[in-house]
């Protein structure tokens, strides 16, 4: 259905008018001067009223007019002294042939970039390395000097754990992708960069790894990466916007870590990860939909430890969705299907009450809901006094004072700890979404209603793909051997094989029985 | 975005046009919690319903409402009608909630009634969708209608009080389902466990009496013919297989004292056999028990006394269920264990031929009772106990 809603919309949707290039791609002179003067000018007005750039004029060797451009707090100044002001500015003992090779091989910076285009030179700049120009010269040469603050290496805040790595991803793109290279030490880790934005200009990072991953996979996000055309990327939930097969669809098609191990647990099967400068929560994709419900630590726990937490996340998966219109669909339609002397407490707590069951329900579920994105978005200080005056007023006055009946409020209160279960932020808030419609629905058509609901929610998910993957693989369509991954935790020794769908091009990951067993030396006697 | 915002209206509106048409708050719902049938003069019926009164436990919070004067949690209302839909309509018309008979798992048919017959109302009960088939059915001694008046202390009403004792399996337990298959089946004889009320004490109200289950009332087609006492349901209960709870004590020969034995496990075989025209029921039954009382002098943990012990046992069974089916088949001439199914399922050929003869085979089918009875468990002590050794026989 909401495909062909899509359809529609596309019919009637007028052709948007063309983005306007910026002011830099629409410059007529697009190569340096060979004349000093002329160039200064040109990056004068470039970065007209631009207060942090700076320009520094010098004499080459204490004779050649030169500049260094760049912009305060992008480049480590005290190098920029060292390592280039002070060998360029005093007299050399005897003069070097060419300036050029000097610069390129004498010069004690580790990358130093001869460029003709004056866009690269901005760029260049922007992103904190130092332009040095001098005269009779149509090049620049950009040093590698960039040096910006940046968050140290620290726990991630959204996906914390018990047992597993403590560090997480942070603002810096480069910082990322060495995480990922001291995790898979490999050269078959390769990790394609491209800019999007035409203002910010923010680098998106590929990472996969190479043999592993199905080179279509890679292609095709790359085509999607490069069809985007936007002013800025401030994060990486605007990427999986745009990039994202089915864009009508409240379930994430691409799931952000912002945890290095759940990135390259997701590269060596096959998959493809995403970095986005500026932020710390990469992309993955594919994924299916049992992804969104894994967590890191099913996999460092005991196998049966983690088979169980995972068979009560799916418990509290259902509960999450279904608890709260259950109760309104038999309360208001099928009081016969609870237990008699439970429906005798329930009718008993709710005499006072002056709304209706599924008014009831909806009053406490927005309230919860407004409770939980306050406590997220206040201070932390503040936080806890919101939850407190929650818990006050909503867990206890309310009750007392007979607007809403105890087991209503028991019922949210174990649906919002069932939806906080799910180890994917952005998949719990999916279902807790759809937990309204439905609560709707019970109240209108009772358990007939609830039915319909969950029809209407698989079949939405059968039909959804992620990047080509069937998002709920390995159920639909049934791949019995992967089922290892998804009715339970298989132990290490039993995962063999990557999944199908996404490792196929290298299916085996380990050799086979390797169960531990005292006959080959692996357990006790 | 137009199209989709028309969609979801559309939808929308559909569901609330449509839906909701059946939805009842809790809070206009009267749970009946029994319901009893009394047949009045003029041929007309009485229902009373017990109704459930959310606000005396909410009220009464966690002290629990219904201990004696503590108020009561349900009420009883009535009203005649010619039938139950009749007196329901009527009574419906008098009570502020909707008669919700979901939860009503008692239905007590007063004596008068069950006499008469009970098919008509019994297809109110049935066609109905609400009330549940496997409600308990009760006759009541006398009218039916004081069984709902009484308080129960211990539990939260008298139904409940009721369900609970049938739960014990003492007596018959008789769901609606069951009452119907017996009623439609092929023996066309039905028992029901009768209830009476045990007098209040001296001092106390009347509705401090005690609703209790007494024996049966046995059915033929719908009406009640007579009645079971308890020592005879037991040996119904025996040939049913339904004998849980239920005590065995007797006398071992001469010996002084009793023993009493708690049967723990029985499987009970019925084998007809048609013999030279006799018709002949084989009852076997193989069952275990474990002492709970040795009033003898007598040292149970030789085996030879065990052996005594176990005959006794037998004895004392087949004793039971003797009584019984005496009564049942040669006084009332209702076949309510349902000995006319066996012999269809086993014989349906000769069953055919004798289909309408059935009322006169049954006076006269043979019983034959082969009992196996074992002793497993003596329990914790083995010489009987408080006795000093000199007075206890050894063989």
């Amino acid at each position: 259905m909401i495909r062909n809603v899509s359809k529609l919309v596309g019919k009637t949707k007028e052709k948007k008018p063309h983005l306007q290039k910026n002011h830099e791609d629409s410059k007529p002179q697009d190569t340096l001067y060979k004349n000093f003067n002329q160039n200064v000018e040109t990056f004068r007005s470039v970065y007209n009223n631009c207060s942090d750039v700076v320009f520094r004029p010098f004499l080459l060797f204490g004779k050649i007019r030169a500049m260094v451009i760049y912009i305060e707090g992008l480049s480590d100044i005290e190098k920029i002294e060292e390592f280039v002001f002070s060998p360029l500015m005093q007299e050399p003992v005897n003069e070097p042939q060419s300036i050029n090779e000097f610069l390129e091989h004498k010069l004690p910076v580790s990358q130093v970039t001869r460029m003709n285009m004056l866009a690269d030179c901005i760029e260049s700049i922007s992103s904190g390395n130092p332009i040095l120009l001098y005269e009779g010269k149509s090049e620049g040469f950009s040093l590698g000097l960039a040096k910006w603050e940046k968050r140290g290496i620290e726990e991630p805040i959204a996906e914390g754990g018990i047992r597993g790595s403590r560090e997480g991803f942070n603002e810096s793109l480069e910082i990322n992708t060495s995480q990922l290279r001291r995790i898979i030490k490999s050269p078959a880790l390769k990790i394609q960069s491209m800019k999007i934005g035409n203002y910010t200009k923010t680098t998106v990072a590929v990472a996969y790894i190479d043999g592993l991953v199905d080179q279509a996979l890679i292609e095709e996000i790359t085509s999607r990466l490069e069809r985007i055309e936007i002013d800025g990327i401030l994060e990486s939930g605007y990427i999986e916007e745009m990039i994202e097969d089915n864009p009508y669809s409240p379930f994430p098609q691409i799931m952000s870590t912002e945890r290095p191990d759940i990135a390259c647990s997701n590269l060596l099967e096959g998959r493809a990860v995403i970095l986005v400068e500026g932020t710390p929560f990469t992309l993955i994709a594919p994924i299916s939909f049992f992804s969104l419900i894994q967590s890191h630590e099913d996999y460092y726990q005991r196998f049966m430890v983690g088979t169980f937490i995972r068979w009560l996340r799916f418990a509290f998966l259902g509960i999450s969705l279904l608890l709260p219109s259950l109760y309104v669909a038999i309360l208001t339609f099928h009081q016969e299907a609870v237990p008699t002397a439970l429906l005798l407490s329930i009718s008993a707590s709710r005499e006072a009450v002056p709304f209706p069951a599924i008014v009831e329900a909806l009053i406490m579920e927005i309230t919860f809901e407004a409770l939980r994105e306050a406590g997220v978005r206040l201070p932390k200080q503040i936080g806890s006094a919101v939850s407190i005056v929650g818990a006050l007023v909503i867990g206890q006055a309310s009750v007392q004072a007979g607007l809403v009946s105890a087991p209503m409020v028991i019922v949210v209160a174990i649906t919002g700890i069932a939806s906080f279960m799910m180890p994917r932020y952005i998949a719990g808030i999916a279902i807790r979404m759809l937990r309204f419609p439905i609560i709707l629905l019970a109240g209108t058509l009772g358990l007939l209603g609830i039915m319909m609901g969950i029809i209407a929610i698989v079949i939405h998910l059968c039909s959804l793909r992620s990047f080509g993957i069937p998002y709920l693989s390995p159920l639909a369509p049934l791949k019995g051997g992967e089922l290892k991954d998804v009715l339970w935790r298989a132990p290490w020794w039993m995962m063999d094989t990557r999944p199908r769908l996404t490792g196929e091009s290298n299916l085996y990951r380990q050799s086979p029985e390797q169960a531990p067993n005292p006959k080959r030396g692996g357990g006790t006697e | 975005m137009k199209n989709i915002f028309l969609l979801v209206l559309v939808s929308g509106v559909t569901l609330l046009v449509s839906g909701c048409w059946d939805r009842v708050e809790v809070n206009d719902l009267a749970i009946v919690t029994a319901a009893a049938i009394d047949k009045k003069d003029d041929n007309q019926i009485e229902l009373s319903l017990q109704i459930f009164i959310p606000k005396a436990l909410s009220s009464g919070g966690g002290q629990g409402g219904g201990t004696g004067g503590g108020g009561a949690v349900t009420l009883v209302t009535s009203h005649k009608g010619s039938n139950i839909s009749d007196a329901l309509s009527k009574l419906q018309s008098e009570f502020p909630r909707r008669v919700f008979w979901g939860h009503c798992k008692v239905f007590i048919f007063g004596e008068r009634l069950a006499k008469a017959g009970i098919q008509e109302q019994m297809d109110f009960l049935l066609r109905h969708p609400q009330p549940r088939e496997r409600a308990y059915v009760y006759v009541s001694e006398g009218k039916a209608k004081p069984i709902l008046e009484l308080f129960a202390p211990l539990e939260r009403y008298s139904a409940e009080r009721l369900r609970e004792i049938s739960d014990l399996h003492l007596g018959m337990q008789v769901t609606l389902q069951d009452l119907d298959e017996k009623l439609i089946g092929i023996a066309q004889a039905a028992a029901l466990p009768r209830v009476d009320i045990l007098p209040p004490e001296k001092g106390q109200e009347k509705s401090q009496g005690k609703p209790y289950i007494v024996g049966t009332a046995v059915f033929k087609k719908d009406k009640m013919i007579g009645k079971l006492t308890e020592n005879e349901t037991r040996g119904i209960l025996w040939i049913r297989n339904e004998i849980e709870a239920s005590t065995v004590t007797f006398k071992l020969g001469a010996e002084k004292g009793k023993i009493s034995i708690n049967p723990i496990e029985a499987t009970i075989k019925l084998v007809p056999v048609i013999q030279n025209k006799k018709w002949i029921m084989v009852v076997k039954i193989d069952t275990e028990g474990s002492i709970i009382q040795n009033g003898t002098n007598l040292n149970l943990s030789s085996t030879k006394l065990i052996r005594a012990v176990e005959k006794a046992f037998a004895k004392e069974i087949e004793k039971r269920i003797k009584l019984a089916f005496q009564q049942t088949q040669q006084v009332l001439k209702a076949d309510i264990v349902g000995f006319g199914e066996e012999f269809f399922r086993k014989y349906p050929k000769q069953w055919k031929e004798n289909e309408g003869r059935w009322d006169k085979i049954y006076p006269e089918i043979e019983l034959e009772i082969e009992i196996k009875a074992h002793v497993r468990r003596q329990g914790y002590i083995n010489k009987p106990g408080g006795m000093p050794e000199k007075e206890v026989k050894e063989q």
